[in-house]
């Protein structure tokens, strides 16, 4: 009996919820949200009232955000289905059907699901300011008609901080991760699940509060927050550090549930050997969370403090505004490579599936993801050479530019795999492509950032811009999106158009070259970033990115309508309708509320990437006594 | 509709997964403090001001050291699997908190906010303070578990150890604190 059968067997007496949606489901949303403007605007003004001071200052704001985000979390279900439970109050109702996605609850492929939304939503506005960004720049002069210069400072520090941790920090980690790594790994869920539920519901409080943060005087420092200026550019600042404390946050509860899910809870057979590459990847991104992350945290703290408490960290006689760009680019730049190496990972678990190949040299790859996630926790200091200018240069400009050594065995492995294969170019495969090739140029344009006297030179140009947005916009949202549409099948057991799909990649692919490839050339001819304003002779160039990047923007419409119609009225799609080993195809599409049903278990007996000809089959089924 | 069938079903985890994964959030706590720690000597230089009391701080580091005798009496009682005997150890740890935050509070009162080594000394300490915080409510909750619904925590176990856990993790961080901002 073909393994999806005995799945099917046994999932076929479990009887899950099938309500169809009603208005009623969304009752926690709306509880949520209205606790937590209620609790946001109580206590900023009874904080306001106790200091003398008004609702819009720092520590009202602050106070606000803290009891209006307890409130929130209050509302969404966490006080039922977790805090009353927990100090031995009535048991929860455990919600199978749709419901669970409009609630906090411990299920963590609705909290997938729920991440997509929100990362599509963010994009969107995100999206949005970048494109009032460009429609600025399409004259030389500051423009009355459009942003004023501290409008645009705001507008481009609240695209960067979304587009990093609103968006590229959990679409490929929360999103497509904490779907599968479960079902990757042959468990029912993650080691904590309400954890995991928590983290999503972190976010939209924070979210919200850096996108509103204008509306108490906005932020001019960029999306890194940098003293002295975080002290002297509004009260929106203070949205700024405790939504990006929130959003990492929300990423180590995230974290922490995927290191401890691969360490512990393993099907039986599965060696670390056979883990799943994706798997690897999103541990490697992990560790990097968990390590350096703090130092992070503690920077934004203290920064904050410095504005309501009356410290002088970074500012004043005592202050050290050198020691918050150590601390910011610790976590910082590694945070790249939270984006990128679970970008990489679905880059070698589709390839060998799509080309019917094994995975070549995995033992190295996986070396490549671990080394990078390594190498990449000690050279933050090379986002400022220009602020040091000590002994220090060449020592990290040594080591970001040894980085390209473990991410060579990436590109070795997945060019490996598909040397000599016959690969199937579907939509997923295509952007997979793209994003090797986006991700290639800017890496090799990031060694010139690394070299101190070139970076010297560049340094705040464009041809910066250009290079994180390759990395980042041309990398990991290609291949978020890519995921998106290979897996598709698995959570609505229907596959999107294939047409629209390829027709979309291609679209990307030009518009966003066109849109960013230019930058390199603008910025080694002396343009600056984050400026409203500059010169002439750069007209032609900038008006040309501009029109190129409404038309990549607009694209974006293409992969979203693929997505609402298929998941709707899409083709259905068969179990494993790409032929992958994967164990997450082993089982029914949709997948079941319950992945792994009871008295059934996976065994492992190879790695999940093997495709070579007679290649056994990777798993086995094996009945269990659990419950 | 809803249905509680699948409550156990969908958390799978053993009560060895629960209890390891809880030290990569310990590891995380334990790294924000070494930060703040490391930062003292950035911002504090190496003198210690003389408002500061001694006395105090020794006196809590002391609380905190004689705390790991309830933990440990609990640990073994959970060992063999006596749940309701370690409410009163638990119990004990909340009015160690308690002690702890009024500590906590009171030297904030000794220093000057403003200068260098009051700044990093008050961040530091608050973090203390929200941890004690968070270790008041996970002990009432573990309390109030165990003897509102006594099967349930046997069932999770994990929880009160990883309680235990976080409470030693705290005592190891308090130590390193009071050996970096009142003796070093």
């Amino acid at each position: 009996m073909a393994t999806n059968e005995i799945q099917g067997n046994a999932l076929n007496n479990m009887g899950v919820d099938k309500t169809p949606f009603a208005a009623s489901m969304l009752f926690p949303l709306f509880r949520a949200t209205l606790w937590g403007l209620t609790g946001y605007f109580a206590a900023a003004w009874i904080t306001a009232l106790l200091f003398h001071t008004v609702i819009v200052n720092p520590l009202p704001a602050t106070v606000g955000y803290v009891v209006g985000l307890i409130c929130w979390l209050m509302g969404s279900g966490v006080w039922e289905g977790w805090i009353r439970r927990a100090f031995g109050g009535k048991e929860a109702p455990t919600y199978t059907g749709i419901e669970r996605y409009f609630r906090f609850g411990p299920d963590s492929k609705s909290t997938a699901v729920r991440y997509v939304v929100l990362n599509i939503i963010t994009f969107f506005f995100a999206g949005m300011a970048a494109m009032a960004i460009r429609v600025e720049l399409l004259t030389p002069d500051s423009t009355s008609w459009w942003l004023s210069e501290i409008q645009y400072n705001q507008t481009f520090g609240i695209h960067g901080l979304m587009m990093l941790l609103g968006v590229a920090a959990s679409v490929i980690v929360g999103g497509v991760g904490y779907y599968l790594v479960p079902l990757m790994l042959g468990t029912r869920n993650v080691v904590f699940p309400k954890l995991l539920g928590l983290s999503w519901w972190l976010l939209p409080p924070a979210i919200f509060a850096v996108f509103m943060s204008p509306t108490i005087g906005g932020f001019q420092t960029g999306w890194w927050g940098y003293p002295p200026l975080a002290q002297n550019s509004g009260s929106g600042i203070v949205w700024y550090a405790l939504g990006a404390a929130t959003l990492l946050f929300a990423s180590l509860l995230g974290a922490v549930n995927i290191a401890g899910t691969m360490v512990y809870m393993r099907a039986k057979g599965m060696s670390l050997g056979r883990v799943p590459i994706f798997v690897w990847g999103l541990f490697a991104a992990a560790t990097i969370f968990v390590v350096e992350s703090p130092a992070t945290y503690t920077g934004a703290l203290m920064d904050l403090s410095d504005m309501i408490a009356g410290t002088h960290f970074y500012t004043g006689p005592t202050g050290h505004p050198l020691a918050y760009m150590d601390q910011f680019w610790f976590l910082f730049h590694p945070e790249v490579y939270v984006f990128a190496i679970p970008a990489w990972a679905i880059w070698l678990e589709i390839l060998p599936a799509a080309a019917k190949r094994p995975l070549f040299a995995r033992g190295w790859a996986i070396a490549g993801l671990v080394g990078v996630s390594m190498l990449g926790a000690m050279l933050g200091v090379h986002h400022y050479f220009t602020a040091v200018s000590d002994a220090r240069m060449p020592i990290f400009m040594t080591i970001t530019e040894t980085v390209s050594i473990p991410t060579g065995f990436i590109y070795l492995s997945a060019i490996g795999t598909i040397w000599g294969g016959r690969l199937r170019i579907n939509a997923a495969v295509l952007l997979v492509l793209m994003a090797m090739m986006n991700f290639l140029i800017g890496g090799l344009t990031g060694i010139f950032n690394a070299d101190v006297p070139a970076d010297l030179q560049l340094h705040n140009t464009y041809w910066v811009v250009a290079h994180f947005h390759y990395t980042i916009l041309g990398a990991v949202i290609f291949t978020w999106i890519a995921g998106l549409y290979w897996w598709f099948p698995k959570v609505t057991g229907r596959k999107i158009n294939e047409f629209w799909g390829k027709f979309h990649a291609w679209w990307f692919f030009v518009f966003f070259n066109c849109t960013f490839f230019p930058m390199f050339i603008a910025g080694i001819d002396g343009m600056n970033r984050r400026i409203a304003i500059y010169l002439p002779y750069l007209h032609d160039i900038n008006l040309f990115m501009s029109i190129s990047a409404f038309l990549l923007g607009a694209g974006f419409l293409i992969p979203l309508v693929n997505l609402l119609y298929s998941w709707r009225y899409g083709p259905k799609a068969e179990a494993n309708p790409w032929g992958s080993n994967g164990l997450e195809w082993q089982i029914k599409s949709p997948t079941p509320y319950v992945s792994y049903p009871a008295g059934t278990e996976p065994e492992v007996v190879g790695p999940n990437d093997n495709y070579a000809p007679g290649a056994k089959e990777p798993f086995v089924w094996a009945p269990t006594t659990s419950e | 509709m809803t249905d509680n069938s699948y409550a156990k079903l969908m958390d799978p985890a053993s009560e060895r997964a629960k209890r390891g994964a809880f030290f990569f959030l310990m590891l995380f706590a334990a790294i924000i403090f070494a930060m703040w720690d490391l930062a003292r000597f950035l911002w504090g230089g190496t003198a210690v001001p003389a408002t500061l009391s001694m006395g105090v701080g020794v006196a809590l580091t002391v609380l905190m050291l004689v705390s790991l005798v309830p933990v440990m009496a609990a640990r073994k009682k959970l060992d063999q699997g006596d749940d309701a005997g370690i409410v009163s150890s638990l119990a004990t740890l909340m009015v160690v908190s308690l002690v702890m935050a009024g500590g906590i509070v009171y030297n904030w009162t000794t220093l000057t906010i403003g200068s260098g080594y009051g700044g990093i000394y008050d961040i530091t300490s608050l973090w203390f303070l929200v941890h004690f915080v968070a270790a008041i409510l996970a002990l009432l909750a573990s309390i109030m578990k165990i003897t509102r619904t006594p099967e349930r925590a046997k069932s999770e176990r994990w929880v009160s150890y990883n309680v235990l856990t976080f409470w030693g993790g705290v005592v190891v961080l308090w130590v390193a604190f009071f050996i970096v901002f009142y003796i070093a």
